[in-house]
């Protein structure tokens, strides 16, 4: 009998992940894996240029094609109500009105849809598909175009910039970063099928079933419970799955035209054009301090492309505002249109841009002013109140971050002066960086379904995009409720279940926690109103006094007064017992302010010879509140170090200006990092509960783990080199040419 | 994918009477199914040949045969190649991933074809792809260009690693032609600049099936190194790459063999280099003069003049790594 015979023994608990075993053994089904009767294909076609008109579109020859159904284009689209005039597209806010204009604003922008019986015919179909455009001047030069785009004030000034004059130190500088893609592992993916003329059901790959389920409804004007969206597995967003993509709506109409299931799966090709992307940024800081270290201000300068057909500001000199005291700070940006699809949020969005030009600026300035970079950050941070808004944290823990990293790395073996040790043609440097974000929390629901047996289903309709939410879950249920691990099972990812917000800036579990305490605390009222009638001391028992087991409820005191499930649910001729709560941000915001934090080190080595970067050692510490689940936590932080590597040295997406045209659009052109370039990412946290953000007391951790690693990086290539590299990412060439 | 006809020869004649026209052979389908994928390739007929040729290591009166049909894997460990040609086996771990090089032949690496960016677009222009549209990547993206033997009309590499050993250690390819007569080509003389011509990557004569390569005993076993230098540490082809070979007595170096991949349109020797070693002291010095005399005189594009330290950097790197391989 082969491996893959075995009978697996799925009684072994999922200590890492709810879904762990059908995730590993294949039976997790990602939206592109379900069967649907009558399914057919459909593949994009993408225009040929950047910007124009189509003038023509000839399928001829793809509709000689075996096997091909239909082939849709803008002229013969089925009409989207939502889409049905310019103020209606406008209003839509999906980007493009995909088949509903003659218009291109980027190449690669879809300009038909072929739908056949099998993927292969369409995809050989798709290819026969010409067209021929009226073309007009396209613009994908980012560093060109940001020239003539001015900068505004991005909020409000603080004290004046003159000060800075007077400083002691200055450090005045220019940043550059490339587009990023995020390409999820699992391709974007929609099969869609109209139940009835007005019943919609899809599976999906997104972040947010509810806000697909929100956008559909709105677009083909049909009530929101008239769309099921299942998302049940999602292999990786890193947001690129927090907006609606004009692909699923193509999607949606062709099954709609042909009145059959329709699959569509963006190719990975399509992946770097369809779905989003970090976008492009120009920087420039001008950092100010006294002789003692004491920042005296800052300004920073931001620019991040965006397309033509839409504005997509990253937010990128937010984070000014957010980690240190700036007694003097201006920020200014401005966004630069390009004819490229539009960017969108990715992992850190904004925060991890800004964070790389000013943790790069303050380690520079620790040079001039020969101060610890550590002792330097610990000096300015805004560690009592956020700066912004003067609330008080809530908690932040961010020094403590910094020293726990320090001495796990043991920074003390860092030189102050840079190309000093030295292995064979290696140069060995160490460098850190910190980063924050703005710890949210959304309102969220969870039911729990409880059996006679004692077991519970906790159920929401957010997503798991893979940061371990289920587990979370789970584990809080559990430490609520006293049930035992094994008879808590989790549902999501489907909008029948309770609503919940996308998954996304690090708002996930705070945001859903709350809703499983709440429901929790439901339950254990609803069972002791059940219990109070065997027992009159059960009645109106305060929830903290109710406790659970596997086999029944009692009360803290009163020598417990044992009542079994079993003897509840006969008495009272019990199906299912089903609980539904929400919970949500309240008074808390306006008196506290919230953060998550991380300090980020590095110890890399260089080779002199070749400008090659290897990683030695990488320690990240977060301060994410308590811990739910300690080995998905620290999955979140090690996997977000290693997009921090790609950021610092490998990933970018080149353009080039004379074709309007990505360059590259594969894995073996675009490069992440994998095993090889990181080392064992060490992770930890502070671990300390957040008593004011929500019930579970946990601040959200998948965007810390990213803000700041790739400055970590590049400031141990200056302390191993003493070469200052301000461009991502520094590939070989950089080093070797600096 | 267009749709095509496959059949399976299990004799090499065979299959070269299946070789009509628009045919092409398939041994791993590692780059062809990818270049059928992306339009690029575009065959009716579809001959496998992989069990039609060879697949073993056999020693011969003058060294070792490669079959054809051997798995790149299964050659980077076979217990001769290990003893005899260390070099193979380390060019070939140090290329694409490991299921990639367990589909992949011997045969088929050698005639992979090349990794410019716009070659695989086909939406851009390319001589290689459309002989006469032009070359997109001369004014575009020329990062991971040639900086020797291009010409106006190609400036793309190699990607081959495995070919950059077989390079530097003379091999010899048998071929099999459309008459059923076998051949062998120098390893210099295969693969081709591109001259006018950039479609044809080399000189296989038509229709013809590799059999199997050729390596003959040589001195190189103990003192030899592979560099590879890329964007990322594994799964990534060569920015610069470099195979080192020296034949030590004492610490004079009887004879060197360095060659490159990622330098130009076919593994490339470093000849005068390799002469300016001849007889001199295994010193860093002489290995610092003989990067310096190979990346003279080196024509790099737009966005690659880096690849000249770097290439100088990875020589004296290789050869110091002769040393303690
Ligand atoms: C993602 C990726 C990364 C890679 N990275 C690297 C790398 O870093 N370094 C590296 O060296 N390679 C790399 N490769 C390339 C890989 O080594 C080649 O694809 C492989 O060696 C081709 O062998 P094959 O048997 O699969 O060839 P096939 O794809 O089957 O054939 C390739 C071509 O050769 C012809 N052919 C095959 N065998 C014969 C024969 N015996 N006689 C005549 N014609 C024949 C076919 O007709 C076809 O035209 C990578 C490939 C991929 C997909
Ligand atoms: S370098 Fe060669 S392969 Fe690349 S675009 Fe030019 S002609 Fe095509």
């Amino acid at each position: 009998m082969g491996f893959f015979d075995e009978p697996f023994d799925f009684n072994i608990a999922a200590e890492g992940r709810v879904e762990g075993i059908a995730k590993v053994t294949g039976a997790g089904k990602y939206s592109a894996e379900y069967k649907v009767e009558g399914l057919c294909h459909a593949v994009l076609v993408g225009s040929t240029i950047a910007a124009g008109t189509i003038k023509s579109i000839n399928v001829a020859n793809a509709k000689q094609v075996a096997g091909v159904i239909d082939i849709i284009t803008h002229l013969n689209k089925p009409l989207v109500p939502g889409l049905a005039d310019e103020a209606k597209i406008k209003e839509a806010r999906l980007g493009f009105a995909v088949f509903h204009t003659d218009k291109i604003y980027f190449k690669g922008q879809p300009i038909a849809l072929v739908v056949a019986e099998t993927f292969e015919d369409a995809t050989y179909a798709a290819s026969l598909i010409t067209a021929t455009y009226e073309k007009t001047e396209a613009k994908v030069d980012f560093k060109e175009a940001s020239n003539a785009i001015p900068l505004t004030s991005a909020g409000k000034d603080r004290g004046n910039l003159s000060a800075l004059d007077s400083a002691v130190q200055v450090v005045e500088q220019e940043y550059n970063i490339k587009a990023e893609v995020h390409n999820p592992m699992e391709m974007h993916a929609t099969i869609a099928e109209w139940k009835a003329p007005d019943k919609l059901k899809l599976f999906d790959k997104n972040q947010g079933v509810n806000n697909v389920q929100r956008t559909f409804s709105k677009l083909f004007a049909i009530p929101v419970d008239n769309i099921e969206v299942i998302s049940e597995f999602v292999g990786g967003g890193f947001g690129s799955g927090l907006r609606v993509w004009p692909h699923t709506l193509a999607c949606i109409m062709a099954a709609k035209q042909l009145n059959r299931p329709v699959k569509l799966m963006l190719t990975r090709p399509q992946m770097f054009y369809s779905v989003g992307y970090r976008p492009a940024a120009w920087q420039k800081i001008k950092l100010a301090a006294n002789s003692d270290g004491k920042f005296i201000g800052m300004h920073h300068q931001a620019k991040n492309g965006t397309s033509v057909y839409e504005n997509f500001n990253e937010g990128i000199t937010r984070v000014a505002r957010l980690i240190y005291n700036f007694e003097n700070l201006k920020t200014e940006a401005a966004t630069v249109p390009l004819n490229l699809s539009t960017p969108t949020w990715m992992r850190g969005p904004g925060d991890c841009t800004g964070d790389f030009a000013i943790e790069s600026a303050i380690d520079e300035l620790s040079y001039k002013l020969n101060i610890d970079p550590v002792a330097l950050r610990i000096k300015n941070l805004a560690l009592d109140k956020n700066p912004e808004s003067g609330l008080p944290w809530s908690t932040n823990y961010i020094n403590e971050c910094i020293e726990k990293g320090a001495s796990m790395i043991n920074w003390s073996n860092r030189k102050s002066t840079p190309s000093q040790l030295k292995e064979g043609d290696w140069s060995v440097g160490y460098g850190m960086a910190v980063g924050a974000w703005n710890a949210g929390r959304g309102t969220a629901s969870a039911a729990i379904q409880m059996q006679r047996d004692g077991s519970i289903t906790v159920q929401t309709a957010m997503t798991d995009i893979g940061t371990g939410t289920g587990i979370s879950m789970q584990n809080i249920a559990h430490e609520r409720t006293g049930i035992a691990k094994n008879k808590i099972k989790i549902e999501l990812g489907n909008s029948n279940l309770p609503p919940a917000p996308s998954q996304g800036g690090s708002n996930g579990l705070s945001s859903i926690g709350g809703a499983v305490v709440s429901a929790t605390e439901m339950l254990k009222s609803k069972l002791a109103e059940y219990a109070a009638s065997q027992n009159d001391a059960y009645k109106g028992a305060a929830v903290n006094d109710i406790l659970l087991s596997d086999t029944g409820i009692s009360l803290k005191n009163a020598n417990n007064l044992f009542i079994s499930y079993a003897s509840i649910w006969d008495k009272n001729k019990l199906d299912i017992l089903e609980v539904e709560a929400s919970s949500g941000p309240g008074a808390e915001r306006q008196k506290y302010a919230f953060c998550s934090s991380a300090a980020h080190f590095c110890k890399v080595k260089v080779n002199v010879k070749t400008g090659k970067v290897k990683l030695e050692r990488m320690v990240t510490v977060a301060d994410g509140g308590k811990i739910i689940s300690e080995k998905a936590a620290a999955n979140q932080m090690s996997g977000a170090a290693v997009g921090g590597i790609g950021m610092a040295l490998m990933e970018e997406q080149l353009v080039d200006e004379k074709l309007d045209s990505l360059v590259a659009n594969d894995f073996a052109g675009y490069h992440f990092p994998v095993n090889a370039d990181a080392p064992i990412i060490e992770v930890a946290f502070i671990n300390k509960p957040d008593p004011n953000i929500n019930p579970q007391g946990s601040k959200g951790l998948g965007e810390v783990g990213i803000i700041g690693t790739a400055a970590a990086i590049a400031n141990a290539i200056y302390n191993a080199t003493g070469k200052r590299l301000r461009d991502l990412p520094i590939t070989p060439d950089k080093v070797l040419l600096a | 994918m267009r749709p095509f006809l496959f059949s399976k020869s299990t004799a090499a004649n065979q299959a070269i009477a299946k070789k009509k026209s628009n045919t092409q052979f398939i041994a791993g389908g590692t780059n062809l199914v990818d270049l059928m994928k992306k339009h690029i390739a575009n065959p009716d007929n579809l001959v496998d040949i992989s069990s039609a040729l060879p697949n073993k290591v056999e020693n011969t009166a003058q060294g070792v045969s490669i079959g054809a049909m051997m798995r790149n894997s299964a050659t980077a460990t076979d217990p001769t190649i290990l003893a005899k040609f260390p070099l193979v086996s380390k060019a070939i771990l140090a290329g694409a991933s490991p299921q990639i090089r367990n589909m992949a032949s011997m045969g088929g690496n050698l005639l992979q074809r090349t990794r410019c960016p716009y070659f695989y677009d086909v939406t851009t222009p390319c001589n290689k792809r459309q002989p006469g549209s032009g070359c997109s990547a001369i004014s575009g993206e020329n990062r991971m260009s040639a900086v020797v033997g291009h010409s106006p009309q190609c400036i793309a590499v190699h990607p081959s690693d495995l070919c950059v050993a077989l390079a530097a250690l003379d091999a010899t390819v048998k071929v099999m032609d459309k008459s059923n007569k076998t051949q062998s080509i120098a390893f210099k003389d295969f693969h081709r600049l591109p001259d006018n011509n950039p479609e044809k990557d080399n000189n296989l004569p038509a229709d013809a099936l590799i059999q199997s390569i050729n390596l003959s005993n040589n001195n190189f076993a103990k003192n030899c190194s592979y560099v590879k230098l890329r964007d990322r540490d594994s799964y990534a082809f060569a920015l610069i790459s470099v195979a080192a070979a020296l034949n030590l007595n004492g610490n004079k170096i009887i004879e060197a063999r360095l060659a490159s991949g990622g330098v130009a349109h076919k593994p490339w020797r470093w000849l005068e280099a390799e002469q300016f070693l001849k007889g001199k002291e295994a010193t860093i010095a002489n290995f610092e003069a003989a990067a310096n005399i190979a990346t003279k005189g080196l024509k790099p594009q737009m966005h690659n003049a880096f690849k000249i330290p770097m290439l100088k950097g990875a020589i004296e790197t290789a050869l110091k790594q002769c040393l303690n391989p």
